[in-house]
């Protein structure tokens, strides 16, 4: 019963993140500059009449809370309203690219968790070796390095030097996308990687140094299930955490990194939305990011019992 | 007519300088003499040099990516107003006049004719059909304009149709429009987006949805839409039915959104994109021209990069301030690092790129016309001659644009070195255009930069937005009655000629009163894959189909 609890907490939760974010983005869009007319008019001085019909078609007029109002009333309703830019459905929009962008997270967050924590453990296991101090210096520089920095050292060496992928675009079909996302996906997962990396080996080294396992060494119990149910299974939950929170945090990282490849996903739509005023487009997308993170986190919470049974949900302290 | 805008400058990287003389002397143009624009007896045409049109492609390509600095977001030409929109409209539809390489206006899906000066006579060509087979009716015709003029939709074109009385089907193949004045400038504009032709039965049924992703459109020209997502872009198959010449021998053409200068190099460099039009100044364009991957052309162009006189009281409203102002002013460097090289020193407000029709004549006052040389002692006469010494004038800019910045900083350096002090409004990227939407936003502001193009091909096209009483961009209500009445009577002006010198006359008087300060005239630049040819190098591109020749070098 506290499993089906906390689920319909965490929903309520849920709904109340997108409400605040919702209403939070719309006034910040309000405030920012720029002017919707200016996007639906493109600096071109319209007669007053065609200005007067623009106006009242996009509610550019009424009160704040009026088209907030307006726009959540829509909302509940399942409409999420048109995009100025596109004179289209933003539901229609956001789904057409929702594919790209949910790839290139996924793709990253698997380098992550592979790259990340195979990197960490292997270095955690043998302190001190080759691989440890290679993934040491190698985390150090790359943890600090921008998305966007690495994607113009990609592209230029990978793309522009070797020419083994393209440095721009989505590609089409699995296997062309796959190659087109590779440079997009690494991009975006170097700076989590070493952090994930570098979580990892400091857990993997923490419970190897601990009594019980010395003691299961001493006993002559085979290395591997030291490492695996011993080792791993005590560290698995800081490298949870911090694996579904640099993962959930792709997320905002993503839009500058589609726009650095002229990827066209909800990233780089979100950017352009956002130059133009386009408010339906940004409200819509967002909420879809906000959601996503809310979810990310919410299935790392489950992982937590899963891999740990101590663990009550919705008691625990986080 | 517009404020160019492109936020995505903010991103370029930082101005780097080169040599001017290097791409002129490119001798892309060289090898290419019948090409090239403005070819007139005896005189050197002012853009010579340039050229037009690529060499026709000969060979069959099945795919071509070309490269928009952002994506396309809409196809209906009553919205299309920036780059993408045009690039991409243009390369489907056609207007019912159409407007050749070199700015000449030639039929397009018609013929015209003025019986009388109030009435114009469309006569819809033979054979002429939309994508689907439908033959062009004028209902068709009537429709399309009608949708332009009407304010309700709230269509960018529909001032153009001022002296419009009435569009009427006046026979099977006939459109006739009665104005209430003659308008010799209506048939420039209908080469351009306000003439295009679309299908009326295809529009009704697709309703608002029409030139969105989801409506698509109906259109005439020999690329065909055949698909249009935000995520893959605008995809145009090779009409294989056109109405009016061969089936282009490229088969696909990719209209990708490339907002990132770094990618767009990469992406040219590499082959990712095949080729673009470059819009604005492109800090890439030295490491471009050295490709081996690419070849750059430079065309004419119909942009004109100015400081725009906004103020309202103040120093600025002498004309001898002004004139000061235009006189100190370094050009060259605006050239060298905000246009690496192309662009052209300025005489007047307008572009000779836009010399369309009466072209000998406006060569030939143009050539005659002074340069606008720096005289920086002459300059300092002026200011104290109007008492404006120590006076302040205020340049609205935006830091995040690196070439309005660069070229506030260049009119400060100006101002300055003629005993004028200077302040800034300094806005970001995307409030830059509110100093031309709002009046309250740019108040204070006595002048900011800007690059600005007309419709077509026509030296009025810029020229009456900023000059004449009233016109969309005369923020300062300039009014010189000469210009006004030089203008009124061109307009009115049946003969190409008189009505080309009319404006040569009207341009002179405005590079003397300064309605706005020009600063260069920026060529057109088109960056082609090097085993790709035949695409349109001059501004034309962003009016008439440009991709009919687009094919393989043989």
């Amino acid at each position: 019963m506290t499993r089906w609890r906390f689920l319909a907490r965490r929903l309520a939760m849920l709904v109340a993140s997108l409400l605040v974010a919702s209403f939070v983005i719309f006034s910040a869009v309000q405030v920012a500059p720029g002017s919707a007319l200016s996007a639906l008019t493109g600096g071109r001085a319209l007669p007053a009449a065609s200005v007067a019909a623009l106006s009242a078609r996009y509610h550019l007029n009424d009160p704040f809370f009026e088209q907030y109002w307006y726009w959540l009333d829509n909302v509940l309703h399942g409409n999420l309203g048109t995009s100025i830019e596109w004179r289209e459905n933003v539901t229609t929009l956001m789904r057409s690219l929702a594919g790209t962008t949910a790839g290139l997270v996924l793709y990253a967050a698997v380098i992550i968790v592979v790259l990340g924590v195979g990197l960490g453990v292997a270095s955690g296991l043998r302190p001190g070796g080759w691989l440890d101090s290679s993934v040491l210096v190698a985390t150090a520089v790359s943890a600090a390095v921008p998305s966007f920095i690495a994607a113009m050292v990609l592209i230029a060496v990978f793309a522009v030097q070797l020419g083994w992928f393209p440095p721009l675009g989505n590609g089409s079909g699995f296997g062309d996308t796959i190659w087109h996302l590779t440079l997009p996906a690494v991009a975006l997962a170097v700076s989590s990687l070493a952090i994930v990396a570098r979580v990892t080996r400091a857990a993997v080294r923490e419970e190897a140094g601990r009594e019980h396992v010395q003691t299961a060494v001493s006993r002559g119990i085979p290395y591997r299930h030291i490492v695996s149910r011993h080792i791993l299974r005590n560290a698995a939950i800081p490298i949870t955490t911090v694996a579904g929170i640099t993962i959930a945090s792709l997320i905002a990282v993503d839009a500058v990194v589609e726009t650095a490849f002229s990827i066209n996903g909800l990233g780089s739509l979100l950017v352009q939305a956002a130059e133009d005023k386009d408010l339906a487009v940004v409200q819509g997308i967002s909420l879809v990011l906000v959601a996503a993170f809310v979810v990310i986190n919410l299935v790392v919470d489950l992982l937590y019992a899963v891999l740990d049974p101590r663990v009550v949900l919705g008691t625990a302290a986080r | 007519m517009r404020a160019h805008r492109r936020p995505s400058l903010a991103l370029a990287l930082a101005v780097t300088a080169t040599s001017a003389v290097a791409l002129l002397a490119s001798g892309c143009g060289k090898s290419l003499s019948s090409a090239t624009s403005g070819s007139t007896a005896g005189d050197v045409s002012p853009t010579a040099g340039l050229v037009v049109t690529s060499p026709v492609g000969t060979q069959p390509v099945s795919q071509v990516t070309w490269a928009l600095y952002r994506d396309v977001d809409s196809l209906d030409p009553a919205f299309a107003f920036d780059y993408p929109e045009n690039t991409a409209i243009s390369l489907m539809c056609e207007s019912l006049l159409r407007q050749e390489p070199n700015g000449a206006i030639a039929p397009g899906l018609a013929t015209v004719s003025t019986p009388t000066p109030t009435s114009v006579i469309f006569t819809i060509r033979k054979g002429a059909t939309f994508w689907d087979g439908h033959p062009v009716t004028p209902a068709d015709v009537v429709y399309s304009l009608q949708r332009q003029e009407a304010p309700a939709l709230g269509g960018f074109y529909g001032q153009v149709f001022d002296r419009v009385k009435s569009i009427a089907a006046t026979g099977s193949d006939q459109v006739t429009l009665t104005l209430s004045q003659p308008d010799y400038w209506l048939e420039g504009e209908l080469s351009s987006m306000a003439g295009v032709i679309i299908e009326k039965a295809y529009a009704v049924k697709e309703g608002k949805n029409y030139g969105t992703p989801v409506g698509g459109i109906m259109c005439t020209g020999d690329y065909e839409l055949s698909s249009w997502s935000p995520a893959t872009g605008v995809v145009a198959t090779a009409n294989p039915h056109y109405w009016n010449g061969p089936t282009p021998v490229t088969k696909e053409i990719i209209l990708k959104g490339v907002a990132d200068n770094n990618a767009l190099t990469a992406g040219l460099e590499t082959g990712s994109i095949s080729g673009t039009f470059v819009s604005g100044g492109e800090p890439t364009l030295p490491q471009l021209r050295a490709s081996k991957a690419v070849k750059v052309y430079q065309g004419p162009g119909e942009s004109t990069d100015a400081m725009i006189i906004s103020a309202t009281s103040g120093p600025l409203t002498n004309v001898k301030v002004r004139q000061a102002l235009s006189l100190a002013v370094n050009r060259q460097a605006v050239i060298d690092n905000v246009y690496m090289g192309a662009a052209l020193p300025a005489k007047w407000l307008t572009n000779p790129g836009t010399f369309g029709y009466g072209t000998s004549t406006l060569d030939q006052m143009y050539n005659a016309a002074p340069a606008l040389k720096q005289n920086i002692a002459e300059a300092k006469k002026l200011v104290r001659q109007a008492g404006a010494t120590g006076q302040t004038i205020t340049i609205g800019t935006s830091q995040e644009m690196v070439g309005i910045s660069y070229e506030a900083g260049v009119y400060e350096q100006a101002a300055q070195a003629i005993g004028l002090k200077v302040a800034f409004k300094n806005v970001s990227a995307q409030d830059f255009i509110n100093f031309f939407t709002d009046p309250n936003f740019r108040k204070g502001v006595d002048m900011f930069p800007t690059t600005n193009y007309g419709d077509y091909a026509g030296p009025e096209g810029l020229l009456e937005t900023l000059a004449l009483p009233g016109g969309s961009q005369n923020y300062d209500n300039f009014n010189d009655p000469k210009i006004t009445q030089l203008m009124d009577q061109s307009r009115s002006t049946a003969d190409p000629v008189i009505r080309a010198k009319l404006m040569a006359e009207a341009e002179q008087e405005a590079a003397v009163t300064l309605p706005w300060i020009p600063t260069c005239q920026p060529t057109t630049v088109t960056v082609l894959n090097a085993k790709l040819t035949g695409a349109t190098t001059s501004f034309s591109y962003m009016f008439a189909p440009w991709a009919g020749s687009l094919g393989g070098t043989s």
